[in-house]
Formats: C-alpha cells, sequence, structure tokens
C-alpha cells in the first residue's frame, strides 16, 4: 500500500496509470503556478488526498507546536530537495536518479535535525526520531520525482510550497483538533470551559487515527459534493 | 560484446557517476561545516539540561564536574552502556553528591534518566527525565517533578529497588508504588535504577571514589 512506503514511489514511476501518480503527475503537465500552489494544498493535498507522509501525521500531532515544527521541517527539506533536483535535472542518469534524490533528501533532513537540536532542543527531544524519518517520507521523494525532476526552478519552488503548505495546514489542524479535546489548551492557551473534562484517549495513537478517518471522510464528502 | 563492456571500467563508472560523488563531496562539506558550528551549542545545550534536571536534585549543588574513568555497565542481551559519573559541588566546592544518566527500555521508547544520589552514595536524590515517549496521561507521569512516582524516590536507599502494585507510597523505602494504569513504565523505571545504581556504586568503589 501507499502509507509511508518508500519502495511504492520507486514503483509508480513504472506505471503511471495508477491513480495516485496521476495526481503526483499533474505537476509536468500543468505550470500555473497558482494552480501548482493550490493543487498541494487541497487537490493533490500529500495528506488529504494522496495519502502519503501519514506516520508524522499521526505521530506528531496530540499539540499545534511539535506538528508545526515538523510540517516547516518539511516545507524546508521539500524546498531543498526541490531545487537541488531541479537545478540538476538534466545531468540526472534515469537509473541514479533516486540515489540522488536521497542523497539531497538525507542532507536536508540532516541540516533541520542539527539545526532543532541547536535551536529548539526541547522541541527536537519531543520530535524523537520523526525528524531524521522525514527522510523516508514520501511526499519528497515523490515531489523529487513526480515534479522538480520535470519542471524549472521556479515551478518547483511553488509545488514545494504547495506540498509543504497543505502537509502544515492539514497536520496542524488535525493537532488543533487533538490538543483541545485532549487538553482543552491550544497552544499551552486554555480554550475551553472548566467544565469540560478532557479526553485522554485524544492524546493517544487511537486519537490520531479517530480524528484523521473523519477529517478524511469529511474531505470525501466535499470532494463528491464539488466534483 | 556491448560498448559499455569495451570501455575502462573506471571511466565508465566516474562517466555514470561523476554527479552522485561531487553532490556526496559538496553536501558532505555543507554538512560538515553547519555540525562544526551547531555542535558547541548543541553539546551546551545537553550540559545545560543535565544540569538543570542534576542541580534540581542536589539543590546545593552550584556545578557538576566528570569522576573517575567512565563505567560500563552491562544492560543485558551482551550489551553495555557507558556511565559518566558527574560529581555535584557546592559554591565552597565541598562535594554534595553524585549524578549520572542512564537508559532503560520503557513502553514506547528508550526512557533517559538523570538519577542523583548523596555524597555517600547511601540514599537517592530522586530522578529526572531527559527524554521519554510514554502514553500521555499515563506512562508519562513520571515525568511530574516532585510527583507521586518521582516523590518515592527521594531518599530512598541506594539498594535493589522493588515494584509494588499496592503501599504507601509516602512510607520513602526500597519499595516503590507503581502508577495505576502505566505498570510497564513504572517497572521501566525501578528496573533501570537495578540495572545501574549498584554496578556504578560497586565501579566508583573500585575507583577510589567512594
Amino acid at each position: 500500500m501507499v502509507l509511508g512506503s518508500g519502495f511504492y514511489v520507486l514503483s509508480f514511476h513504472e506505471n503511471d496509470k495508477l491513480n495516485i501518480s496521476k495526481g503526483l503527475n499533474k505537476m509536468s503537465k500543468d505550470v500555473s503556478l497558482g494552480k501548482t500552489f493550490f493543487a498541494g494544498i487541497w487537490d493533490s493535498n500529500p495528506v488529504l488526498r494522496l495519502l502519503l507522509g501519514m506516520c508524522p501525521t499521526l505521530a506528531v500531532t496530540a499539540a499545534v507546536k511539535p506538528a508545526l515544527t515538523m510540517g516547516l521541517s518539511v516545507v524546508f527539506v521539500l524546498l531543498f530537495s526541490n531545487i537541488v533536483v531541479s537545478l540538476l535535472r538534466h545531468q540526472l542518469k534515469p537509473h541514479l536518479r533516486i540515489l540522488m534524490f536521497t542523497l539531497t533528501i538525507a542532507t536536508a533532513v540532516t541540516i533541520a535535525d542539527l539545526y532543532l537540536k541547536a535551536f529548539m532542543p526541547e522541541m527536537s527531544a519531543s520530535l524523537g526520531p520523526y525528524i531524521p524519518l522525514i527522510i523516508v517520507n514520501c511526499i519528497i521523494i515523490g515531489r523529487a520525482e513526480a515534479c522538480a525532476s520535470k519542471n524549472g526552478l521556479i515551478v518547483s519552488i511553488i509545488d514545494a510550497l504547495g506540498m509543504g503548505a497543505g502537509f502544515t495546514i492539514t497536520l496542524c489542524v488535525l493537532a488543533a483538533i487533538r490538543e483541545v479535546l485532549a487538553t482543552g489548551n491550544i497552544f499551552e492557551i486554555t480554550v475551553m470551559p472548566g467544565s469540560f473534562t478532557p479526553w485522554a484517549a485524544m492524546g493517544m495513537p487511537v486519537g490520531a487515527f479517530i480524528t484523521l478517518g473523519l477529517i478524511l471522510g469529511a474531505v470525501n464528502i466535499i470532494s463528491k459534493k464539488t466534483a | 560484446m556491448s560498448n559499455n563492456e569495451t570501455k575502462n571500467p573506471i571511466l565508465f563508472f566516474m562517466q555514470e557517476s561523476w554527479l552522485l560523488l561531487v553532490s556526496a563531496i559538496l553536501f558532505g562539506c555543507l554538512l560538515a561545516c553547519l555540525s562544526a558550528a551547531w555542535q558547541p551549542k548543541i553539546i551546551q545545550n545537553e550540559i545545560d539540561k543535565f544540569n538543570a534536571l542534576a542541580g534540581g536534585l542536589l539543590s546545593e549543588a552550584k556545578g557538576f564536574q566528570n569522576a573517575g574513568e567512565s563505567i560500563s555497565v552491562d544492560i543485558g542481551k551482551g550489551k553495555t552502556y557507558s556511565v559518566r559519573v558527574k560529581k555535584g559541588t557546592d559554591a565552597a566546592g565541598n562535594l554534595v553528591g553524585w549524578a549520572f544518566v542512564c537508559e532503560g527500555s520503557g513502553f514506547a521508547d528508550k526512557i533517559k534518566l538523570v538519577v542523583a544520589t548523596d555524597a555517600a552514595f547511601e540514599k537517592l536524590a530522586g530522578f529526572g527525565v531527559l527524554s521519554s515517549n510514554e502514553t500521555p496521561g499515563f506512562g508519562d507521569k513520571i515525568t511530574i517533578k516532585d510527583g507521586f512516582y518521582q516523590s518515592q524516590f527521594k531518599g530512598a536507599p541506594v539498594t535493589e529497588l522493588e515494584l509494588t502494585k499496592v503501599g504507601d507510597a509516602e512510607t520513602i523505602d526500597s519499595r516503590i508504588v507503581a502508577i495505576s494504569g502505566a505498570t510497564v513504565t513504572s517497572e521501566a523505571v525501578v528496573k533501570t535504577f537495578n540495572t545501574f545504581l549498584l554496578p556504578i556504586k560497586e565501579a566508583m568503589a573500585e575507583q577510589g571514589l567512594l
């Protein structure tokens, strides 16, 4: 399946008839910058439409702060990776391209990890292994393959910003719902009345699955109505 | 015979992979530069965190310095964990206690602790949690400073600790009452203490620190 599988990303290149690759490859044909940006937020939202990057989506959304940090880290890695891959796209050998993508992504993730350890140590400790795990996030390698390796620098940058924004917004919405219901707070500010009883389950993995499932259901209903 | 096979293999390798090699070198240099620039800050963050936790446990301590050699503790399954014990000293330089970092396997992930003892290494001054990913609302109660669980370790003897599910948590002895709903995490902390405390005490005695 798609969820968190780097192998899948390698395989969809071979079979572009799959529905998901249709969404991923859309960028190479559509160079309208506005459409490219907003595709990442709604039409090809990596989490809600393509179901990519599900591991951090479920793991770091117990509160908004870590979710926002994860989202911004992914935006940085996407930008770095898309810029490098786009600049080098004419030199890429087809059979070595995945190695090149991996090298680029690993470098960006290491920079993000070092930065968080140096300047946001509490957040780095809170996110644990999930920042290094961005290396195997399918969104990054998927965009490098579907967009950056086939488009110019500007389109690749806009695509990275759109996809990154879509990922970050989704994580923050999911985290906000969970944090409010699990603690009554958001950004450590109490927003629920004193009579509110926190739902501890919403802070646990089960809360992540339930909330994500409900959001995916809502997105599917909206999509059908607007189709 | 194909063209590739007649070519010089080294030349062929360079033609195919020069971009990968050059990129690897450039990215490696970039990471080396950033690491060199940020590593002192990262190390200082770790020292600050240790000092804040250990200083909270040994309130009279004004500083912590390495004491003796690194101690290798057997953590089972043929693995060892290297511990560097630090001595806490007051403003006059007098020894007020010992502190060290140790870790064990919790319910979800590794639990990394800062453990402090008195100057004689006879009684625990308590523990602080450097890192853990235990279940919110249950296992993560081990991180509550002066909470129900942590309080039981303050003044407890440096000996084999025992975990019980029921008992009087206010009686300070070697019996530690588990957190309700977080027995695995409670057990992990006690097991970590039992793995590290006595071997470290023995090694410190051998080094002439006690």
